[in-house]
């Protein structure tokens, strides 16, 4: 089977569509800049922003005035109509969609914050990641099937990879991947809690780079089988040759030394594209500009490519790091590098680090072949994709043995958590996150089972009660001295993550979060894997927490989680 | 400074349960080998300096000197508080 390409979509800092995009690449003219339209007191920090109010945005988009959305679902309805036009598709009744975002309807929550009891209805409606994807498809069509990954930084990227693996089961022929995220006051100060964030532009790979700059923006891309693509006469834009997903297993918001989750994700990418380290011709490296993330990106490519390094670059010093979005808009342009045959360069370099990589550092025109992706998020949530200009075949040989469950357990609020982890291990779990732990243990003592082969959870609200922890300290003290363990433990893929250290376990590791379907996604996903033959064993998780601020806003708009802490054993 | 209330601080910043402030030696490296805290850790401590002392650190590097110890930290927050 081949799966292909046959249209995408992107609005970034480098403006609204592929060709202002490829311009300003080719050009080598960055859109990082100081905020205007993000509310904050730090206009230090440069960011890559879309230079369009919401206001504007609507009106481009024709969606009227006072539409209550979220910046990200409007971001993500421009780029999503940019793929489906290119695509020549307007009926999406046959077509998954594939969303990737962890901000969603951040932007509307903390502006109504200080006055959250008069926006409940609002509120509860745009906060969800989920939320955002049926809000993007509102305006866009009625999908076969929607879905949201939210997997931090690598989220858009996962979503490639997810509909691939449906693609290749018979599960849809046809799917809208990608990823939207708009910049929010509570990720850019969480970012500046963590210190990562630069008063300077960044300067990936450079020896005296300080940090990344945000950014926002979204990328999508129509992918099907190349029979569906050539039976509608849609022109092939390029092939999806391979990709690969590992976690990094280290820690929630450091890579790890030598780089293993990358080196993995790379590795299994060309494997799965049968490839050898020289016919990559271009690396979009995930490359954000923080002293951490560089280091520890280049030992894995030095420890895959050795001497064969291909040319590589950091697009983010153009458009900063749009964080969920940072996935497709990079694999948007790497598939423009890989249309016009050029590598784009890595904008603001100054000194060689101590490896003595130095990336391209102005275009280079250049006939590609292959290009991979790299998109890396919090929680060592690694993955890469490979696009090729030439025909790529795919397995779709699929595994018909029936799925066993080996055991599924739900923890109450008894859970004697100590017995799996030590205080220190316990000090910025919640309760709820505490119980799963020891669900996600007792699954595998049930299931006779030391480790599995993937970590995939389903939650709709994710570690809310330290987004709420947050927002409370946003809107009461300020963008000052915000405490960095609340923002390092709210991205959704927190869980999964979490599980996965604790196991140390390398394997794929994915976070679905779309509303009470969250848990039955993750589901999918693994019995999807499972009949691929590409993992033996997983361990699902169903998450939900509970945070009293966030249920008196639901009660009011009419709605109510429950806690969950569930873990599940399957193989075949 | 008082070591006892620095180290009930530092407890609370970093929701250290089970530990007390006679577990917390007053000259003993706080990271590495001591308690075994992270590089958040010492970012919690950046907020805890700004939040109760008024004392704003310029960057990590600076971090690692003053978080050395208990008797370290209070010392530079003697010279340093603005509150």
């Amino acid at each position: 089977m081949r799966i292909v390409i046959t249209g995408a979509g992107i609005v970034s800092s480098l403006g609204n569509g592929k060709e202002d995009t490829l311009t300003h690449l080719l050009h080598e003219q960055s859109g990082i800049a100081a905020p205007e339209i993000l509310p904050t007191a730090h206009k230090e920090h440069p960011v890559g922003e879309v230079k369009k109010t919401n206001g504007e945005l609507k009106s481009m988009l024709g969606i009227e005035e006072n539409a209550v959305l979220s910046r990200t679902s409007l971001l993500g309805i421009m780029a999503a109509r940019e793929a489906l036009a290119e695509a020549s598709i307007e009926d999406v009744s046959q077509l998954a969609f594939i969303n990737g975002t962890t901000v969603g309807g951040m932007d509307h929550t903390e502006q109504c914050w200080s006055s959250k009891e008069q926006h409940a209805d609002t509120i509860v409606a745009l906060h969800t990641a989920g939320s955002s994807t049926d809000h993007i498809a509102q305006y866009i069509g009625s999908f076969a099937y929607k879905t949201t990954i939210s997997t931090a930084c690598s989220s858009a990227l996962n979503s490639v990879i997810t509909a691939c693996n449906m693609i290749r089961t018979g599960q849809c022929t046809q799917a809208l991947v990608g990823g939207a995220e708009s910049l929010s006051l509570f990720h850019f100060n969480g970012f500046r809690s963590l210190q990562i964030l630069s008063t300077d532009v960044c300067r990936p790979f450079s020896e005296n780079r300080q940090g990344l700059n945000l950014g926002e923006g979204a990328a999508y891309l129509v992918v099907e089988t190349e029979e569906s693509a050539t039976a509608r006469h849609a022109p092939i834009l390029a092939y999806i040759a391979g990709y690969g997903n590992a976690c990094d297993a280290f820690h929630q918001t450091a890579s790890s030394e030598n780089g293993e989750g990358a080196y993995l994700a790379m590795q299994q990418a060309l494997q799965m594209a049968n490839l050898a380290p020289k016919d990559i011709h271009y690396i979009n490296a995930h490359g954000t500009g923080t002293p951490n993330n560089d280091a520890s990106e280049s030992v894995a490519m030095q420890r895959l490519f050795g001497t064969n390094l291909p040319p590589f670059s950091s697009t983010k010093s153009f458009t900063g790091h749009a964080t969920s979005a940072a996935g497709s808009i990079e694999l948007v342009i790497s598939l423009l590098a890989l249309q016009h045959g050029f590598v784009p360069a890595n904008l603001n370099w100054q000194e060689p680090m101590e490896n003595s990589l130095v990336p391209v550092l102005h275009t280079m025109r250049k006939p590609l072949s292959h290009v991979l992706c790299n998109s890396f998020g919090f929680g060592g949530n690694d993955s890469s994709l490979i696009l090729g200009k030439e025909p790529h075949t795919l397995s779709s040989e699929t595994i018909h043995q029936p799925i066993r469950v080996l055991a599924d357990v739900v923890t109450g609020e008894d859970a004697d958590y100590k017995q799996y982890m030590s205080p220190l291990q316990a000090r910025r779990l919640s309760p709820v996150l505490r119980r799963l732990v020891v669900s996600a243990y007792r699954a595998l003592e049930q299931a006779q089972k030391e480790n599995v082969d993937a970590v995939i959870t389903g939650t709709d609200l994710g570690c809310i009660c330290y987004s709420v922890a947050l927002l409370n300290q946003l809107t009461e003290e300020g963008e000052d001295a915000l405490k960095p363990t609340l923002f390092m433990q709210s991205t959704h893929n927190t869980p999964s993550s979490l599980i996965s250290i604790m196991l140390h376990n390398n394997g794929y590791n994915c976070t679905y979060s779309h509303g009470e379907a969250s848990y039955e996604d993750a589901l999918r996903d693994a019995q999807t894997q499972l009949q691929l033959g590409l993992i033996r064993s997983a361990l699902v998780l169903g998450f939900e927490e509970i945070d009293e601020t966030w249920q008196a806003q639901e009660t009011a708009a009419g709605q109510q989680h429950q806690a969950l802490a569930r873990a599940t054993v399957i193989t075949k | 400074m008082n070591n006892e209330l620095l180290k009930q601080q530092i407890i609370e910043a970093l929701n250290l349960e089970d530990i007390t402030p006679a577990d917390i030696q007053d000259d003993a490296p706080l990271f590495g080998e001591g308690l075994g805290l992270d590089s958040i850790d010492a970012l919690e401590l950046f907020v805890l300096l700004e939040k109760q002392y008024g004392i704003k650190l310029q960057n990590k590097e600076e971090g690692k000197q003053v978080f050395q110890s208990v008797n370290k930290m209070a010392e530079y927050i003697e010279q340093h508080r603005t509150k």
